[in-house]
């Protein structure tokens, strides 16, 4: 019986250790993941409208009023 | 352009205060940073659930030619870093 189940637990075990591994961090040299977000005035703007007319530089701060 | 995961309202106030030029934008629901991998997942974090601070530089076929993800988030990036960064990657 326990020979049995072993397969089964260690196929439990890494669909297990699978669903816990983040995704692949953003690396250079692959496609920005395209974006539409909010922006003052009551706007949309998406990232590939804006690369179109150039390169773009984005940072990504904490939080506004706080100095970080 | 800056993005964090402030209330549109917030970052619209905060870029008026500060007479802020660039463009500011809201990933309140949190949609982008972490397909940026710029978004605190600690829950023991203070700010869990905030944006990293992180630099990125697009190029205009929306390939990723520059990142830089400061492992302090007080810690701020020096603009002739960024500067030299668009230099290098010609863009």
């Amino acid at each position: 019986m326990r020979r049995a189940t072993a397969p089964l637990v260690a196929a439990l075990l890494l669909t297990g250790l699978a669903l816990t591994v983040p995704a692949a961090a953003l690396e250079v040299g692959q496609k920005a993941p395209d974006f539409t977000l909010a922006a003052p005035g009551g706007k949309q703007v998406k990232l590939s409208d804006l690369t179109a007319k150039g390169p773009v530089v984005i940072f990504t701060f904490i939080q506004a009023f706080t100095g970080t | 352009m800056g993005v964090s995961a402030d209330h549109i309202a917030t970052l619209e106030a905060w870029g008026k205060q500060n007479k802020i030029s660039y463009l500011l934008l809201s990933d309140f629901r949190r949609a982008m940073l972490p397909s940026y991998d710029a978004l605190v997942t600690d829950e023991k974090s203070p700010i869990f659930r905030y944006a990293k601070r992180a630099y990125f530089v697009i190029d205009k076929n929306g390939i990723v030619r520059w990142i830089k993800v400061e492992a302090n988030p007080l810690d701020l990036l020096d603009p002739a870093e960024v500067l030299k960064a668009l230099k290098d990657a010609g863009v």
